[in-house]
């Protein structure tokens, strides 16, 4: 190829420059448009009441807000991360997420363990049980969908047991050293701001994830995994030990959103994880991670998260009823991973196109 | 009622055996050409009633592409003319069938949850109101495996067959659905020397119908057995059609060698130094007791047919596949590869045949795909993907691979320049051992030479290389020696004299099976 036909391709490639690849840029410009958007809507329907202020939905309280709303789905999306870019799925999150923080309520409320005790334990049970789906997942040919959507319903299970189909208050709110602000006193008209720890875990361990995969020889390999698994063997890399990994990091991930929504709710009950997989795969794959595998980033995770979470906040700023709240969401799932698609279909197309030339 | 429809071997058209046969399927002048390529050159071939024809000719040679045109898969080039039954047709794969013509890949296609009844039946039930009637088209499915002496019933799952088997119901498929012309490729790969003398059986009763078999195989040994004339293809070109009476084996051979040596490529030669890797009697994934050794400085080719077990003795060679038993020697020592993670620590590499699914990272970039391999020798945890980067636009300026930069995916690459990434990835690794299986494969000319080269550069750096190559040229022209394999065995060793195509073509094809 020489050096004109090379130029004539960047042209090219310029001009389906949206679409050409999708990543974080396209999910964050998404999410700006939809906000903005929210914005002057607000803004308008302010003016025409002759109240011309600052759209609520920017103000830095609501945004705080959001964060806090998204935290648990969040930290549930970066672990999905994980397991999606090597080329898995994990259903069982949302459950284990219920029997994770009925089963820590449980050990301070009923059976009187101090709370650091509880939280060890905690960890072990949310990453036994992900590293042993991880384990028959690894060892045997069977879907990973088929095999979580078992843990999920096994899960469940085992949760109502331990609470006995009832919920487990946390009646001293053992769980509140998560919920102190860490900028108190801090307001903005008038209203104050909350940064909670958990917030901070949830934007740390989004970083720590993202860094993991992009700086280490552990991550280069997920990828491998995720993109050609037989290729990856034949390169030496541990294929099985490596999928059985990743689901077993998940399980740390899964006892970090626990813990937050025990402090966020004060109270463990079944209902508190039910659905919270789904929310975690919608924000994974609105942040650009590819069903099939070996492409996506964490950062891409979080802000799909908060982009389902803008949302929602979104329909009430509006006083839209929530029933509306589902099929925006579904919405912008569907167009966000169809321009996924369309990108790819650019790219093959210039791809041939450079193949003839 | 439709008692009439049955298959009834007795009304065949037996009478017209003595009289002059005629061509049922003729090929005027065919040719096809492929960018670049010019697969095949002015066909002349014609197919009788009642008759075995076997195909001929070394990998390569045009065969497949024949039986693509014969099935309507592709299209010959203008001039080119196919008669059926005397009549001009222009074949497609939907008119291929609707005259008759049947062709039975190698591979099977079958339907493994049904049974036999309803894989012959499949997309053809016979149907009285739109209600299946299953009774009638069992009766059809065993009159004829009773006529094939077969033993099998109609209710038999498929995918509890036998390949054997699945063969022999796809022929009676054919049969019920009365086929004129039935085209088996390479049917006998995957069989055992019973299955082959059962599949020849059948195919010497139903010629005996009336039906035209093109019949094509490695197996010279099958060939004599059953054909009735054979044709000899040879790149592209026909190069003589035989009565099977009037030939013999080595004559068969003669036809399919003879290219002109000139047009090889002319590698510089290496000294040789002391042994490298040594396998002694291994066995295990198809291979069978295979001993041999490559030293330093040298190209080891490995020949034989596609099937004859070299890609899945390079698998157990590379730790990829397990052994059953025998032993690996590196540099004299005692290698126990468990799996490519060891190969790779004890600097083997092993570019495989098929690029795409087993050798790259097609989604990702070129950086990536060069680094992944050598990961297993880094130490670092953390690594910056800068130097990723640095190292991908290294090799690609070293082995000139035709990029931007190393942030290109690789699949916008074309086949020679996905290739140099392979090599790259491998490069990387600082590899002494190099495994090479098919390494020109769906590369063009050009590339090829510069391939050549770089593997010629290994050899002077003081590497070994194994290649297995179905290029007859590439493997004569690159070899010091070659190992030529048939049915999973080294069927024999030959050395710098002793390269020649017929050599190893006599090695590779000739000998008995059955």
């Amino acid at each position: 190829m020489n050096q004109k036909e090379v130029t004539v391709h960047i042209a090219k490639e310029k001009k389906v420059s949206i679409f050409k690849r999708y990543e974080n840029s396209t999910v964050t410009t998404i999410l700006i448009s939809f906000v903005l958007l929210i914005a002057a809507v607000q803004f308008v329907i302010g003016a025409i009441g002759g109240n011309i202020a600052l759209p609520t939905i920017i103000s830095p309280n609501n945004m705080f807000n959001i964060l806090m709303q998204v935290s648990v789905a969040g930290l549930l999306a970066v672990g999905m991360t994980l397991v999606m870019v090597t080329g898995g799925i994990d259903l069982s999150v949302g459950m284990l997420v219920s029997l994770t923080t009925i089963f820590m309520a449980k050990c301070v409320t009923d059976w009187g363990m101090s709370v650091p005790l509880a939280l060890i334990l905690g960890l072990m049970v949310s990453v036994f049980f992900e590293t042993l789906l991880g384990f028959i997942i690894s060892r045997t040919k069977v879907e990973p969908f088929i095999i979580t959507l078992g843990g999920m319903i096994t899960f469940q299970g085992i949760a109502l047991l331990l609470c006995d189909s009832r919920e487990v208050r946390l009646l001293k709110g053992e769980f509140d050293f998560l919920k102190v602000n860490f900028i108190q006193g801090a307001s903005f008209n008038g209203l104050n701001l909350i940064i909670p720890p958990y917030v901070i875990i949830f934007i740390a361990a989004t970083a720590v994830i993202w860094a993991l995969m992009k700086y280490s020889k552990y991550g280069r390999r997920m990828y491998a995994v995720g993109s050609n698994p037989h290729a990856a063997f034949l390169a030496g890399v541990d294929v099985k030990n490596m999928k059985m990994s990743v689901y077993s990091l998940n399980g740390v991930l899964v006892f970090l959103a626990s813990v937050a929504l025990n402090s966020r709710l004060g109270v463990a009950i079944i209902s508190g994880g039910q659905g919270l997989e789904i929310d975690a795969i919608a924000a994974v794959v609105i942040g650009g991670v590819a069903m099939s595998g070996g492409k996506g980033n964490a950062w891409g995770a979080l802000i799909g998260a908060i982009l389902l979470g803008t949302i929602g906040n979104a329909m009430s700023m509006l006083k839209l009823p929530g029933e509306w709240q589902y099929m925006v969401k579904g919405a912008v799932i569907i167009i966000s991973v169809v321009a996924g698609s369309i990108s790819a279909m650019f790219s093959v197309r210039s791809a041939s196109k450079r193949k003839k030339a | 009622m439709s008692d009439d429809k049955v298959f009834e071997p007795s009304s065949c058209s037996i009478e017209q055996k003595d009289e002059r046969p005629e061509a049922l399927l003729r090929l005027h002048n065919v040719s096809k050409t492929f960018p670049g390529v010019r697969a095949l050159n002015n066909i002349d071939f014609d197919l009788r009633k009642g008759e075995v024809h076997c195909l001929c000719g070394e990998n390569g040679a045009g065969k497949s592409t024949l039986i693509k045109i014969l099935s309507g898969a592709y299209q010959p080039d203008e001039g080119g003319e196919i008669y059926f039954e005397g009549r001009n047709v222009k074949l497609s794969p939907h008119i291929a069938i609707s005259l008759g013509i049947q062709t039975i890949y190698q591979e099977h296609t079958a339907f493994n949850e049904l049974n036999i009844t309803e894989n012959i039946f499949t997309g053809l039930e016979i149907s009285n109101h739109g209600l299946v009637q299953k009774k009638e088209m069992e009766k059809r499915t065993a009159a004829v495996l009773d006529y094939l002496q077969s033993s099998l019933t109609p209710n038999m799952l498929m995918g509890d067959l036998s390949s054997g088997d699945q063969k022999t119901v796809e022929i009676a498929k054919s049969l019920v659905l009365d086929r004129k012309v039935i085209i088996l490729d390479e049917p006998t790969a995957s069989f055992s020397v019973s299955e082959i003398e059962h599949l020849l059986e059948i195919i010497k009763t139903i010629k005996q119908h009336g039906i035209g078999i093109i019949y094509i195989s490695h197996h010279l040994d099958e060939v004599f057995k059953i054909a009735d004339r054979v044709t000899v293809i040879r790149d592209g070109q026909k190069i003589s059609t035989y009565a099977c009476s009037d030939l013999n084996e080595n004559m068969l051979i003669k036809d399919m060698v003879g290219r002109d040596a000139s047009t090889f490529y002319k590698r510089e030669s290496v000294p040789l130094g002391e042994v490298m890797y040594e396998a002694k009697n291994i066995t295990g994934n198809g291979a069978k007791n295979v001993t041999f050794q490559l030293h330093k400085g040298e190209l080891l080719g490995v020949a034989g047919m596609i099937g004859s077990g070299r890609s899945e003795l390079m698998s157990v060679l590379f730790g990829a596949a397990p052994s059953q038993s025998g032993e690996l020697f590196i540099k004299g020592k005692k290698a126990n590869l468990r799996n490519p993670t060891s190969a790779i620590k004890n600097r083997m590499c092993f570019i495989t045949e098929d690029r795409q699914n087993t050798g790259l990272f097609l989604q990702h970039s070129i950086a990536r795909n060069t680094i992944v391999a050598n990961l297993v020798n880094s130490k670092a945890f953390f690594m910056k993907p800068s130097e990723d980067y640095k190292t991908g636009d290294k090799y690609i300026k070293l082995l000139g691979t035709k990029a931007k930069n190393s942030h290109v995916l690789v699949v916008n690459l074309s086949g020679g320049n996905q290739q140099k990434v392979v090599l790259a990835k491998w490069f990387n690794t600082n590899g002494e051992i190099y495994i090479f299986d098919e390494p020109t494969r769906g590369i063009d000319v050009g590339a090829k030479q510069e391939i050549y080269q770089i593997m010629v550069n290994l050899l002077k750096q003081g590497k070994a290389i194994i290649m297995v190559s179905s290029d007859m040229p590439e493997v004569i022209a690159m070899s010091d020696r070659i190992l030529v394999m048939k049915d999973g065995e080294v069927k024999a060793v030959l050395s710098k004299g002793e390269i020649s195509e017929e050599n190893i073509l006599i090695h590779s094809i000739g000998g008995s099976k059955i």
